[in-house]
């Protein structure tokens, strides 16, 4: 009977996902859940509102000389005039005004948006309609943007968890700098909580891989470890925003861990990349290009596996949520009411899921840092006559990690 | 048919593809896996960091896939 119903279930969500996803969004463009979980320039506390964040540029004015534009929000930058929004169309709404020659980008100033059906939108955010918040900002007239390093809601949020480490592993340090946890027994929850997980990295992620070097390598690997715990887990809370869903943030952590690779790597290293050894001699300048792929692949795959898995539970729960509002379009609220209940009961597995997930990640993040590091330093030790075997299995083991 | 409509049926069938190997090969390691920690449970800890490894490593190739997919139905 309950597999029955679950069929049931897995059927209704399988027709609904293949329906038209966009039919609310379209109708009035503010649930769009690959927008909703992008990156903006404000903090969501919709309904209660949004906030502006500051947005810093650095300008190239026509005459070639350099300025710096700060402003407190993006509607200050618009409504000062020293910006304009150049507002992205979307597919579905074709009208024949973005035909022209401008492409797809349609130039959206301040009076142009006064004429239009926006009216009403324009000043609910500030004294800008949504379009212009999320609009791309360009200076006018023959000046460009050079650096754009507006304060977005996942740097928000990065620069949050980066604070949460920061208060919790100084709380903690301090702690220990007193003696509580090294001479007597850990005390109270917070100490406690956090010597288990400071301990699951030490021995189960960094010694396994990285030996007598682990004290060397020890403190990136937490930090990398906490930090992205606390972005993964910031994403959950209510009004939060992930901040490891940005691949911007994943490839600095990835790279991080790529040059900590390089700059540990052993002359054996360097030498099963550019010279393996134990193989023939023409295999050897096809392995090559192979193996320098082979550095640069690893770290890539690292950022884009945090950035997917942080991005794909987002979207699921939103889609699920908009299933809601999809059915209530299609078939009348009703169906809307109906849905529901299903439609939150999975979000909540999806949710609890990603709680999992959270953790897994940053796991899998330390983990596979510790172990390209590890490969990098280790010491070869082993004479001549063995040798072949045992770089057979390397390199087997390195063509496997490479692909 | 129209080009981006060829694309987003393209990344749409990728993706599936994408998500039928990974799982395919997932699966394929996890469930040895288990019958591996339940043979010899004091090997369970072994076997699952070098399981999830390899998993993570599966998962990255099926992340490139996927990545591809995501260029091509946003282009």
């Amino acid at each position: 009977m309950i597999q029955r119903a679950s069929t049931f279930l897995l059927l209704a969500v399988l027709t609904a996902v293949v329906l038209p996803a966009n039919v609310q969004a379209a109708e009035d463009g503010e649930l769009d859940a690959l927008h909703h979980s992008a990156n903006a320039y404000y903090l969501d506390f919709e309904p209660f509102g949004k906030v502006q964040l500051p947005r810093i540029f650095v300008i190239q004015h026509e005459d070639g000389s350099y300025g710096l534009e700060l402003f407190g929000s993006t509607a200050s930058a618009i409504l000062n005039g020293h910006f304009v929004a150049e507002i992205e169309e979307h597919g579905d709404e074709t009208d024949s005004e973005t035909h022209d020659a401008e492409g797809a980008v349609l130039e959206a100033t301040e009076e142009h948006a006064e004429g239009d059906e926006h009216v009403q939108a324009a000043g609910k955010y500030g004294g800008i309609s949504l379009e212009q918040l999320e609009g791309h900002l360009v200076p006018p007239g023959g000046a460009h943007v050079v650096i754009d390093m507006s304060i977005s809601r996942h740097l928000f949020f990065a620069w949050i968890g980066m604070l949460v480490v920061f208060v919790i592993m100084t709380r903690l340090a301090g702690m220990y700098k007193r003696g509580v946890g090294r001479d007597t027994a850990p005390k109270g929850l917070f100490q406690n909580l956090f010597e288990t997980l400071i301990m699951f990295v030490r021995d189960d992620i960094a010694r396994p891989n990285l030996g007598d070097k682990t004290d060397k390598y020890l403190p990136y690997l937490l930090t990398a470890f906490f930090f992205i715990l606390t972005c993964n887990l910031l994403g959950l809370v209510p009004f939060g925003a992930t901040a490891t869903s940005n691949l911007m943030v994943t490839v600095v952590l990835a790279s991080f861990t790529f040059i900590l690779t390089q700059m540990g790597g052993t002359k054996d290293y360097w030498m099963h990349i550019f010279w393996p050894p134990g193989i023939p001699m023409f295999v050897k300048p096809i392995l090559m290009p192979v193996e320098v792929l082979g550095i640069l692949t690893k770290p890539i795959a690292l950022a884009i596996r945090l950035f997917a898995n942080m991005t794909a539970g987002h979207l699921v729960i939103l889609s699920l949520i908009g299933l809601i509002f999809s059915f209530a379009n299609i078939f009348g609220p009703g169906a809307g009411y109906g849905v529901a209940p299903v439609s939150i009961a999975f979000a909540l597995f999806i949710y609890m899921l990603e709680l999992l997930v959270s953790f897994i990640q940053a796991y899998v993040f330390t983990m596979l840092s510790a172990l390209f590091i590890g490969m990098a330093i280790e010491e070869h030790h082993h004479d001549h006559d063995e040798a072949h075997g045992d770089h057979a299995a390397d390199t087997n083991a390195a063509s496997v990690l490479v692909s | 048919m129209e080009p981006t409509a060829l694309a987003f049926l393209g990344a749409g069938l990728g993706a599936g593809l994408v998500a039928l190997g990974a799982g395919l090969g997932i699966g394929k390691l996890a469930g040895p896996a288990m019958e591996g920690s339940a043979r010899q449970p004091e090997a369970a800890g072994d076997i699952r960091t070098s399981m999830i490894i390899a998993a993570a490593l599966i998962e990255g190739v099926a992340l490139f896939g996927l990545v591809i997919c995501i260029i091509l139905a946003t282009k």
